[in-house]
């Protein structure tokens, strides 16, 4: 009997027929392969992808091992070990929350879309797959998150710098802590302080995704917020409702005009499942949301149902990803956080470092 | 090739040349090159244009010829900041901006006299 050598070249060479769907290259030329050891007829490798909430992770852990196995002769055995490392875009140092990898604006043109709900069910979705992640409620006017997670402690001060509060495994700050029980009645430059000392003076650790949730509209927090620091990138969430998409619109031009890239539009509140009989009803028409993206070559990240249950959980703090996770709205929330860590690793491949080169 | 604005308002390089100017390559490969006068005297801030009117109030004829930049800094994704040497610092220039000012023959004679 003839001994096939296995040699790490060849698997690596079969493994380079494998392709990242998003990122249009394959998944040795990224660098995903690692650790890769072989033991007699076994191979074993990790799959270092670029996102724990990765929607294709494993297609992509059968077909690396389907490419091995078929292409590389003697191969009995193949142990493939999916991974995750958030890569952050290219950015100039000075300009970035240190150990943020990448910030998350979270928008809509008017109040009561549900905004806030989408935020916090995306950083729990993100926190539950793995991933770092910390939570800005910057939404001055109504500071809801502190609510829909459930903590009612106020963060800590020490030497001058915020030590986040911890809920359900996301690192949350909310504007409301910095004004108590008292209304926020700002003029644009205490929002403007207020959001730079929310995103600079807290202590968010090494974070792979801090979301923001923003005011509605567009606005002074908006500005600062791309001002402070470089965004990786904007959700903006809608109902479909075309007067409500009307106005997203302009949440959306006021992104590209500061140069943040849209990374998909969310249509909430898209359809009503009667809890009774189960019939479904498009309360505010439905599939608006998915025809602008369509129109405006942006992607379209998924639809939330009106769903009572989330309702229900956002008021008692613990969102409906994690208090009812197989029902059909956490998947409709789960698969749009994919969907979205998606969009947020293409952007970050995709963005150019821009810095001042000094001649 | 076909360019998007997208790629014509993003820069794919930016150099500065001391304290005279800077140069800033497209994302669709066009140079514009700006003096720091050039830019003291489009500068798009409140106090340089009427925020009421839009009229240019401070343009380049007005500001010393010896005019520097002292320093540079990016704006979020989407702007540079500049410090003059007259200590005025409170223009933000957007990418979108600095291109449609472009002083190069080709681009400044697409635009009407009084905008150049």
């Amino acid at each position: 009997m003839t001994q096939t050598l296995i040699t790490e070249s060849k698997v690596l060479d079969a493994l380079r027929s494998v392709m990242d769907p998003d990122l249009k290259r394959d998944i040795v030329s990224l660098n995903f392969i690692r650790n890769m050891k072989i033991d007699g007829e076994t191979v074993s490798f990790d799959v270092n992808l670029t996102t724990p909430a990765c929607p294709v992770k494993e297609r992509l852990r059968e077909q690396s091992r389907q490419a091995v196995l078929s292409q590389v002769p003697g191969v009995k055995d193949v142990r493939v070990n999916m991974t995750a490392e958030v890569r952050r875009p290219p950015a100039p140092e000075t300009s970035r929350i240190k150990g943020v990898k990448n910030i998350v604006a979270v928008g809509s043109g008017k109040g009561g879309v549900g905004k806030s709900t989408v935020a916090t069910n995306i950083a729990v979705s993100l926190a539950k797959s793995g991933a770092s992640v910390g939570l800005l409620d910057a939404d001055i006017y109504g500071p809801s998150i502190p609510i829909m997670m459930a903590s009612s402690g106020e963060p800590e001060v020490k030497n001058q710098i915020i030590e986040p509060v911890t809920a359900h495994g996301v690192k949350l700050m909310s504007m409301g802590y910095l004004s108590g029980e008292m209304p926020l009645i700002w003029r644009g430059p205490m929002a403007h302080k207020a959001l730079q000392q929310s995103l600079l003076g807290v202590n968010w650790g090494e974070l792979d995704y801090l979301i923001v949730d923003l005011p509605p509209g567009t606005g002074d927090v908006h500005l600062t917020l791309v001002q402070t620091v470089p965004v990786t990138g904007a959700v903006i969430v809608s109902t479909p409702q075309d007067v409500g998409l009307q106005i997203s619109m302009k949440t959306l031009r006021m992104f590209q005009q500061t140069k943040v890239p849209v990374l998909g539009i969310v249509e909430n509140m898209s359809y009503y499942v009667c809890p009774h009989c189960g019939g479904r009803d498009d309360i505010f028409g439905h599939g608006g949301a998915k025809k602008a993206a369509e129109t405006l070559g942006i992607p379209f990240l998924g639809e939330i149902p009106l769903d009572p249950a989330i309702r229900k959980h956002s008021d008692t703090g613990r969102p409906v990803v994690l208090a009812e996770p197989e029902s059909a709205s956490a998947r409709a929330l789960l698969d749009m956080t994919g969907a979205l860590a998606q969009q947020i690793s293409i952007q970050a491949f995709r963005t150019i470092p821009l810095t001042i080169i000094e001649e | 090739m076909l360019t998007t604005p997208e790629q014509r308002g993003t820069p794919a390089e930016i150099r500065k040349q001391g304290g005279a100017g800077m140069t800033i390559r497209w994302q669709d490969g066009h140079a514009s090159t700006f003096g720091a006068r050039y830019l003291r005297g489009r500068c798009p801030c409140a106090q340089c244009v009427s925020e009421v009117t839009g009229q240019r109030l401070v343009s380049e004829e007005h500001i010393a010829p010896d005019v520097g930049i002292e320093s540079a800094r990016t704006v979020g994704n989407y702007a540079l900041h500049f410090s003059f040497s007259d200590g005025h610092t409170t223009g933000i220039y957007s990418f979108d901006y600095l291109r449609r000012t472009c002083p190069c023959p080709a681009c400044s004679g697409d635009r009407p006299a009084a905008d150049a």
